[in-house]
């Protein structure tokens, strides 16, 4: 299968074995290592920065009156601002930046398939936030993230056009990596890994990449009908001049319900890593999950009406009902085949698997509450209130961003050639978990019972619930602060590991950490099964590649 | 079915058995605490939303036991005991459970899906004889407009009078951008769509007070974007209620600061003004602060444009909001109009009036700021009229 290798001798590289180093993630490279903890390192400052914002958010909540905003509409500001960072900027960039250092590590290949496209697709990010950033200071964009004319064209001031601009590149750049990912992982698979043997990871990131290479286009094409109504005078969502407010919703919700996909898709792919390495045992169901991966891709496609039950046309609300409960079914699936992968293994607790386990808990709650908004009659009551906001977190924090924290704890050591910090990592975990609960079930009770979402202002009867989100939250923002030491402490001061310190065997592992340049010495040869563990065949292939890439003598230097 | 676990077969179905009650059990139990995390249910439509969502608490709540369950039994169960660095059993896989596992939860989604639609056609069936409001909503302020059965008057306000058993159907406009009409106690909720007609329906089973908010961001004010709904016991205390209105529509007051007042809480000929969406006022309840307090506005209007009356500053603001833009407030007033009964924002000159005269009357000492009659003349001096 192995019919394109990257040519050698595209840019230079660091000299063998050389760690890469924080002022390598500044300069243009075209190494997908590089260009991962660009991706990574990136969204992590993101994340900072839209978890300053939600921070605002809920201190302005304490109160049902506006005391820190002077105005609704420096609020609206934060919270679009807040929801289009954590969204384009920190989640889904963290997903390519897995995808970048993990595919071609993982199909033992020595490069993505196009590397000159992959760095300039990373560095279209940095410009695109600085132009959402700048919009902010310039005149807020104050629509949400959804955007909704006209007030996204009519009355939103000049920061709103920048935002669009913004997304419109990070649309671009989404699209260019999805290309890349599509093209590696069909054609860049070592001998013997026929798609059937691929490590699930790689299944989801190709399951990812078809879904932005299908829907982001509709984002872009969106984006720009939008930039041209609000500067070249068309009149596309106007309805005073014969545009249609509602062509925006279907056109922008086509992208953005598959963008849910995006965002947990490739962290499905990690979670099925970690638990079957953690648990020791193999994945049950893999190709199940594979599968159910492909699935979700394609009904993703058929339910982004959803979105809109109380705006669309009440004859084409049930059939998108229907689509959106039979969405549940493959969801269903990976969740139990997760279950099965741990029931009965040998489940080692650290702090990557903890974060996997709380995912499942977690998660199964936010696809619950999905079942609630599916159903139309209760959809009608619970859209665009506080259900929704609790619910999308549950799904994004409680899936997502566990997921993102499982993965760095997992790859941590491979990319760095350090362990995190395991004790900081419990800590983190127990943080994260009480904060999440807390913050994001009271509100969906809060929207159950009338507490519409985007509001500064709120019924004083929703002020004690408010105030257990609100403190809520502060404890994950504490649980982020810990996070992000505990990454920087460990960068200098972890455990010095050798190349599979979790005795994994993806092929990933077979390599030292950090790899090399042009990640293998030699072709590496993957085991036949990616999750074999339990076998004697699996245990000799694990103390051979320990043999070949073991640990420091030494214990770690300070 | 179960490779941690050695005891036989008929065991393994007595454990099912018994985890499956419980599931139920807890699902139901889960299920009684609907009605806590909903408002009363006031309308028929919120009774049979309110049957479906407790349908799902059970499910959901079952599901959910499920998976805590076997999350938290293998985290006991299947830990790594210290020392032992052992793998797991090598199991790739069951057909058959995979099978189940998609089957039971293809089944569930579609049972769902049916219940779903029958409760939807059931809440959406249009009913006999309804009370037909028109209801618009406009940056920050929502109004609605309806006949009275048996009378000739048209009833603008920022409440929705109506009573027990009465079907309502509102027709939805909106002024401006997208709005949407919440009533969390009935369960219903419908955007106003920019160049669009929408509609929505419910029929009240229960008397009082319930608010309406609006859901869909529309701007700075979106927070605080309300009016209520008020449901009579029957049609006889909903029209003693419309006569007290009705004395008022009907004399109207001849001081046209009186008149003024009236104005802007009943509305005008074009129907409600938008004011109390965006402005304080407190002799009139009003507490938005989108824009400038209207108490002792009389009182700074004289001072704020050196050499202008009083009367001249709140007209132009009336009709031209963009020319004295008070410091620290946005140009988001609708941009008022005399001449076109059929275009929006339409204001008669003669309402325009009244409206002066009662604003000259928000001064501190309580006098009115003006001299009222010579506004016809400063009206013609402006080009207006």
């Amino acid at each position: 299968m192995a019919t394109i290798t990257a040519t050698p001798g595209l840019g230079t590289r660091s000299a063998e074995g050389a760690a890469i180093r924080a002022a390598d993630l500044l300069r243009w490279s075209l190494d997908h290592k590089v260009i991962g903890l660009q991706y990574m390192a990136s969204s992590l400052f993101f994340f900072i920065v839209g978890g300053t914002m939600a921070m605002l958010i809920r201190w302005e909540l304490l109160t049902p009156a506006l005391d820190l905003m002077a105005d609704g509409t420096q609020y609206n500001a934060l919270m679009t601002i807040h929801g289009s960072v954590m969204i384009f900027l920190w989640i889904i960039p963290m997903m390519a930046g897995f995808g970048n250092y993990l595919v071609p590590l993982m199909l033992g290949a020595k490069d993505m398939a196009f590397p000159w496209l992959n760095a300039f697709a990373f560095w279209l990010i940095p410009p695109a936030g600085l132009l959402m950033i700048a919009g902010w200071l310039v005149g807020p964009p104050e629509a949400g993230w959804t955007a909704y004319p006209p007030l996204s064209t009519l009355f939103s001031p000049d920061g709103q056009t920048m935002w669009a601009m913004s997304l419109h590149l990070l649309g671009v750049s989404s699209i260019l990596g999805a290309i890349n990912f599509v093209v590696t992982i069909r054609n860049m698979r070592p001998e013997g890994m026929t798609l059937w043997k691929m490590p699930l990871f790689v299944w989801a990131v190709l399951a990812t990449a078809i879904i932005q290479v299908l829907a982001t286009p509709f984002l872009t094409g969106g984006l720009t009908l939008l930039i041209l109504d609000r500067t070249a005078g068309t009149s596309f969502f106007d309805p005073g001049s014969g545009g249609d407010v509602l062509l925006w919703q279907n056109v922008f919700w086509f992208y953005s319900h598959p963008a849910v996909y995006i965002m947990i898709l490739p962290g499905f792919g990690m979670v099925s890593e970690v638990l079957a390495v953690h648990a020791r045992k193999p994945v049950f169901g893999y190709r199940a999950i594979g599968l159910s991966s492909m699935s979700i891709a394609l009904v993703g496609f058929t339910v982004w009406a959803h979105h809109m039950f109380t705006s669309l046309q009440p004859a084409l609300r049930i059939p998108f009902m229907i689509t959106s409960m039979i969405i549940a079914v493959p969801t269903g699936i990976k969740i139990f085949s997760w279950l099965g992968t741990i029931w009965g293994g040998k489940i080692r607790f650290t702090a990557a698997m903890l974060f996997a386990l709380g995912f499942i808990t977690l998660f199964v709650f936010g696809g619950i509450g999905g079942i609630f908004l599916a159903a139309v009659p209760i959809d009608i009551h619970l859209h665009d209130t506080y259900f929704v906001v609790g619910h999308f977190h549950f799904v994004l924090f409680g899936g997502s961003v566990f997921l993102i924290f499982s993965g760095i704890y997992h790859w941590f050591p491979k990319m760095t050639g350090r362990r995190m910090n395991e004790r900081l990592g419990q800590l983190h975990f127990v943080t994260t978990y009480i904060g999440t609960f807390f913050t994001f079930v009271p509100q969906h009770i809060a929207g159950a019972l009338g507490l519409p979402r985007r509001v500064a202002m709120y019924d004083p009867q929703f002020t004690n619930i408010n105030t257990v989100i609100s403190l809520a939250a502060f404890l994950l923002g504490i649980s982020s602060l810990i996070f992000m030491y505990n990454i920087l402490r460990s960068l200098n001061h972890g455990e010095r590991v050798g190349g599979n310190p979790w005795r994994a065997l993806t092929l990933e592992w077979a390599t030292t950490s950090p790899p090399p340049p042009w990640n293998f010495r030699g072709d590496p040869v993957p085991f036949d099964d990616p999750y074999g563990y339990g076998s004697d065949e699996s245990g000799a292939y694990l103390d051979a590649v320990d043999r070949r890439f073991p640990a420091p003598e030494e214990s770690a230097g300070a | 079915m179960n490779p941690g676990n050695n005891s036989n077969s008929l065991m393994t179905v007595v454990w099912i058995l018994v985890a499956f009650v419980l599931l139920v059990v807890g699902g139901l139990i889960i299920a009684e605490a609907t009605p806590l995390v909903l408002p009363p249910a006031a309308s028929a439509e919120a009774v049979q939303v309110d049957e479906l969502f407790k349908i799902l608490m059970a499910l959901g709540g079952s599901i959910w036991l499920l998976v805590q369950g076997a999350v938290i039994y293998s985290v006991i169960r299947f830990r790594a005991r210290p020392g032992d660095d052992s793998d797991g059993a090598a199991m790739h896989g069951n057909s058959t459970l995979e099978f189940v596992w998609t089957l039971i939860p293809s089944i569930t989604v579609v049972i769902l899906s049916i219940i779903s639609f029958q409760v939807w056609v059931n809440i959406t069936t249009a009913q006999d004889n309804p009370q037909v409001v028109e209801a618009r909503g406009a940056r920050f302020l929502w109004s609605f407009s309806y006949d009275i059965p048996g009378e000739t008057q048209r009833v603008n306000s920022t409440v929705l009078h109506t009573w027990v058993g009465q079907p309502v159907v509102l027709h939805l406009e909106t002024a401006d951008v997208n709005h949407a009409f919440w009533v969390p106690s009935m369960r219903i909720k419908q955007d106003l769509l920019a160049g669009r007609s929408t509609e929505a329906r419910f029929t009240p089973i229960l008397a009082g007070e319930y608010p309406v908010v609006c859901a869909e961001l529309c701007g700075s004010g979106h927070g605080d974007m309300h009016a209520s709904i008020v449901v009579h016991e029957d049609e006889a205390s909903f029209l003693d209620w419309f006569d007290d209105e009705a004395y008022i529509i009907l004399n109207p007051p001849d001081d046209p600061a009186e008149g003024g007042e009236l104005l802007m809480t009943a509305g005008g000929v074009a129907g409600l003004y938008a004011c109390a969406g965006c402005h304080t006022l407190e002799a009139l309840g009003w507490d938005a602060i989108v824009a400038p307090n209207l108490d002792g506005v009389a009182d700074r209007a004289a001072t704020r444009v050196p050499g202008m009356e009083v009367e001249r500053y709140l007209l132009r603001s009336l009709f031209f909001p963009g020319e004295f833009l008070v410091p620290g407030y946005d140009n988001l007033m609708p941009q008022h109009q005399y001449q076109d009964p059929e275009e929006a924002n339409y204001m008669p000159l003669d309402e325009a009036l009244n409206i002066v005269a009662y604003l000259c009357t928000l001064t501190a000492s309580g006098e009115s700021a003006c001299n009222v009659d010579m506004l016809p003349d400063m009206m013609t001096d402006m080009g207006m009229g």
